[in-house]
């Protein structure tokens, strides 16, 4: 996922909508995301346990990110319980997830993986 | 089983507290701008909803478009959500809802005070087919008297439609008990078929919205009252019922 397929503009902010990729509920409209790069690691979305706080999760360590500074920039999301001091985001219709990354130190972050939405 | 009763008065409680204003920036874009460079639109006000009901009788289920059990058991995290930011337009309004479902924490004392306290509106659920879910409506009551601010909207909501056969409380029934409660307001649905479910939040928001002034508005914009930890205070056992007076 390169930033020069189409996704991110000139000024770094998302071209596209970002939507679930299984049932296209929005997450975020153009242009309300920065792109960033920051290794994260997401839990698998395929695995049923994968996000039991216990054990080692399977999973991908993901780099590209959309990033906004406040929740309410979404449009449909979901938040999980606290898991450490992390809240992984999932789809707010079909609860896919994660799709994203929140850690409670840092309440100004909350980021998006691009390989794990759809772009439109 | 008589709720605790809700008399129309003057007396209106103070907000619920813990507002800090915030940074928020108004809306004051045309509707639907679509031209480059402009940043999205963002949403006009905010609004916190608590889904509050006995278990099992499918408060995490109105949150979800899709009830469909082979996924949600395959897919969902095994964590389970505690909020979510929904967007509904409305009379023109572009609205968030940070929705806080409360399953798992049902025992009546053990949901902190600080979900009562920053909800907009409140849909206390109970299941149609189970009467002993709809006998804990009082119980429910008490908490929301106790907690909630006075200008919540209620909003309460018989659900499992689609189990028509095995019910148990009759559609009176709960239109009764939501009428002993001043301006609550009563539907049941369907989680399952999806009856209704969109529908209860568009209503919730339209009465909250109805009753909110302009200058109002703009405030709540600014507002973001829950933060993500909400406090880990558990509320203490139940006092003597504080006097029900609640305003419309």
């Amino acid at each position: 996922m390169e930033s020069d397929s189409g996704l991110v503009s000139p000024a770094g902010n998302n071209m596209k909508a970002v939507l679930c990729q299984r049932c296209a509920s929005k997450v975020l409209l153009p242009g309300s995301a920065r792109y960033c790069r920051r290794e994260l690691f997401l839990p698998s979305m395929k695995k049923k346990n994968a996000l039991v706080a216990d054990g080692s999760p399977d999973g991908d360590m993901l780099t590209d990110h959309w990033l906004v500074d406040d929740m309410y920039t979404f449009e449909n999301v979901g938040f999980t319980k606290d898991i450490g001091n992390i809240k992984y985001l999932v789809c707010a219709d079909c609860e896919i997830g994660p799709i994203g990354w929140h850690c409670l130190e840092d309440k100004k972050s909350f980021y998006v993986a691009l390989e794990r939405v759809k772009h439109e | 089983m008589n709720p605790p009763g809700r008399v129309a008065g003057p007396q209106r409680r103070g907000p619920g507290g813990g507002n800090g204003a915030g940074g928020g920036s108004p809306a004051p874009l045309g509707a639907q701008s679509r031209r480059r460079k402009q940043p999205p639109r963002p949403a006009d006000f905010k609004l916190q909803v608590i889904i509050i009901g006995s278990r099992g009788v499918g408060k995490t289920s109105l949150m979800e478009r899709f009830t469909d059990d082979t996924f949600s058991e395959a897919c969902k995290s095994t964590v389970g959500v505690d909020f979510k930011i929904k967007t509904v337009e409305l009379r023109g309004k572009k609205i968030r809802l940070q929705i806080w479902d409360t399953a798992g924490q049902e025992r009546f004392n053990s949901i902190t005070s600080a979900y009562y306290r920053s909800a907009k509106g409140i849909i206390l659920v109970y299941d149609i087919t189970k009467k002993e879910t709809f006998e804990d409506l009082p119980k429910w009551m008490k908490m929301i008297d106790k907690y909630a601010s006075e200008e919540a909207e209620l909003l309460l909501v018989g659900n499992k439609l689609d189990c028509e056969v095995d019910r148990e409380i009759t559609r009176q029934q709960g239109e009764k008990f939501a009428q002993q409660i001043t301006g609550m307001r009563f539907c049941e649905s369907s989680a399952k078929d999806n009856f209704n479910v969109d529908e209860i939040f568009l209503k919730l928001v339209d009465d909250i919205l109805k009753k909110m002034p302009l200058d109002l508005m703009r405030n709540e914009l600014s507002n973001s009252i829950l933060s993500l930890q909400p406090e880990p205070e558990i509320p203490p056992e139940l006092p003597p019922p504080r006097p029900s007076v609640r305003c419309c």
